[in-house]
């Protein structure tokens, strides 16, 4: 059986992630993984309103929510990043149900226009209240190492913790998609009308896929945080980092599929690395750049994006499921 | 009271231009259909030319409208006919990413042409002033705000009384039926970018004997631009000039009397409130607005 062979070479292939730390002590690898890994989350996470056909350029909003949330209760509370994490989840998701009123009631541009404003707004937020955030300068997580702290000695932790973050947003997105509310969504981004025709509540399904999209994000960002050791305005709430990159992964892989956020993070991340690496201290911004070349032409070439491609080699061991939701 | 006088009109005077550059994206907006995300990266080429045009050779940035208003027309054209024609059929999401895509492109090859330094043009009437009953105003800004007056009642003229402008509206009015009349619809989608772009380019020129031109200086515009035509009403040229300078005014007032940092973001949550209470806009009906997805 073909669905065996593929079952054997996932595990295998997982287990040989789980073994990379082990391998390679380079702190270069293993970051690069890890990086993968947070923005195969991040873009899964993003991807889930896009199910809807809804395109957000503003989950820098959630992921600066999340982040600061944790940060703040550290570091100033001393409160430990555990209970952070799910603070920091939920204050993600109030951002999402402000967010959701744009989101039900906006067609396509106009709910991205917004969201790209909400982000903006919490931005200059965050660096207006200093007495919450430290503005500008921003909040630095102190280096004591501990379980209890988020804080550790090598990289091999957060490498874990980022594999599992992405198999539980890619595991959670392919059990939305394929659950009701993920049916719901489909229909609502082929056509809303026909959708509410047939007695289908797409406020409720929009609603319920920007929590989920929302909080993962928030929770993402609280782990990434505590990778970074720092967080600033202009790094957490950065349109660049946390709201064009997931977009850009999600697009260019294919948007409101499972898969095109794994294959775009996993292309854009080391590509965006070396660009910003090996050209960027060259020339700054050739990164952008290339990606808005490279989203040029997926555009006009492969509008279904890469996993576009990919999926009629899959498809034919089985057949009906997952057409590229693109609205 | 004589400070709240001082901050609307110097906002009355900044709204001029917010309402140029809504007016063009209004007209892109409106006729080819097309959210341009790249609508304020369009602004900050024409503020770059304006630099650099003084730079190299001296030129005064109102003279210099004279060749960054050709250009920046011709940049349009290229723009609709290389980016946004072959996608003209193409789902909303598309053409939202190739603009948005245009925009990191243009931002970033900013950054590397010019680098990411603030850049100013230094001209002698730059910091000037003139009395009028107690109230202070500066003189780029007053000159700015009747060149904005002027070019939006030429607009107004153009497309009221011309058998081109009459043709635009058409399209504005619906499509199809346009092109079933004998409009010919793909040429005055060539026009209505090169109009709207270098509108948008007056704009960006008559902000810099005032104000510093850097790589990222669109993105704020690009998001004012659609706050002034969402509450102005698509298609509607007095509704976007009169939300410009009500946008105008509010940034003045919040930034004197909340936060200048929060100045910007007074007017996102404006846009906001705005666009879920009265999406098809305060002054206009906003018409073809549903198929752009405004209901």
């Amino acid at each position: 059986m073909r669905n065996n062979k593929l079952k054997t070479a996932a595990t295998i292939f997982l287990l040989g992630l789980l073994a990379v730390p082990l391998y390679f002590t380079s702190t270069f690898v293993l970051h690069m993984f890890t990086l993968v890994f947070f923005y195969i989350a991040l873009t899964a996470a993003w991807n889930i309103p896009a199910f809807g056909g809804k395109f957000s350029l503003g989950h820098a909003a959630f992921f600066g929510l999340g982040g600061y949330t944790a940060a703040i209760l550290y570091v100033k509370l001393g409160i430990s990043p555990f209970i952070g994490v799910v603070a920091g989840t939920f204050v993600a998701m109030v951002g999402g149900v402000i967010l959701s009123f744009p989101l039900i009631r906006l067609k396509g541009p106009f709910f991205t226009l917004s969201s790209i404003a909400f982000a903006e707004v919490l931005r200059m937020v965050a660096v207006d209240w200093r007495a919450l955030t430290n503005g500008s300068v921003g909040i630095n997580i102190p280096f004591k190492p501990s379980w209890l702290n988020l804080t550790f000695t090598s990289g091999a932790p957060f490498y874990y913790m980022a594999l599992g973050l992405a198999l539980l947003v890619i595991g959670l997105a392919w059990w939305i998609r394929s659950s009701s509310l993920g049916y719901h969504l489909r229909a609502a981004a082929a056509d809303e009308d026909a959708a509410r025709a047939l007695g289908i509540n797409t406020a409720k399904a929009h609603f319920l896929g920007l929590m989920w999209s929302s909080g993962l994000t928030g929770m993402i960002a609280v782990f990434y945080v505590f990778y970074n050791y720092v967080l600033e305005p202009g790094t957490a709430f950065s349109m660049d980092l946390f709201s064009l990159q997931p977009a850009m992964n999600g697009i260019i892989g294919g948007m409101g599929t499972v898969w095109g956020p794994v294959i775009g993070a996993i292309i854009m991340t080391p590509l965006g690395e070396f660009l910003r690496f090996y050209l960027g201290t060259i020339q700054q911004g050739l990164n952008f750049v290339v990606y808005g070349l490279m989203l040029i032409a997926v555009v006009n070439f492969v509008p279904g994006g890469i996993v576009s491609l990919i999926e009629p080699w899959f498809k034919k061991k089985k057949s009906g499921d997952s057409s590229a939701a693109d609205n | 009271m004589e400070l709240i006088v001082q901050v609307c009109v110097s906002g009355l005077l900044l709204g001029g231009i917010y309402a140029l550059i809504s007016i063009g994206l209004n007209l892109i907006f409106g006729v080819v259909r097309i959210i341009n995300f790249a609508h304020g990266e369009m602004v900050m080429v024409a503020m770059y030319l304006t630099f650099y045009l003084n730079y190299f050779f001296g030129m005064d940035p109102y003279v210099s409208t004279l060749i960054v208003l050709p250009v920046m027309f011709l940049f349009g054209v290229v723009i609709q006919r290389i980016i946004v024609q072959p996608i003209q059929n193409s789902s909303a999401n598309m053409k939202i990413f190739a603009t948005v895509a245009l925009s990191l492109i243009l931002q970033n090859v900013a950054l590397i042409v010019c680098s990411g330094n603030f850049r100013t043009v230094q001209v002698s009437y730059g910091m000037g002033t003139m009395e009028l009953g107690g109230i202070f105003i500066s003189i780029p800004r007053l000159v700015a705000f009747f060149a904005a007056l002027l070019s939006v009642s030429l607009l107004y003229f153009f497309l009221k009384n011309t058998y081109t402008g009459k043709a635009l509206r058409a399209i504005v009015e619906d499509h199809t039926i346009a092109r079933l009349m004998g409009v010919k619809v793909q040429k005055l989608y060539l026009l209505a970018f090169g109009i709207g772009c270098a509108f948008s380019a007056l704009g960006g020129v008559l902000l810099m004997p005032f104000s510093s031109v850097y790589p990222t200086v669109g993105i704020p515009f690009t998001l004012i631009a659609f706050i002034v035509v969402v509450l102005g009403g698509l298609g509607s040229m007095g509704g976007t000039f009169l939300a410009g300078l009500f946008i105008g005014v509010v940034e003045a007032v919040g930034g004197t009397y909340v936060s200048p940092a929060l100045k910007e973001a007074i007017y996102f949550g404006i846009f906001i409130i705005a666009i879920l209470i009265r999406p098809q806009g305060i002054f206009g009906k906003g018409k073809g607005s549903e198929e752009v997805g405004l209901k």
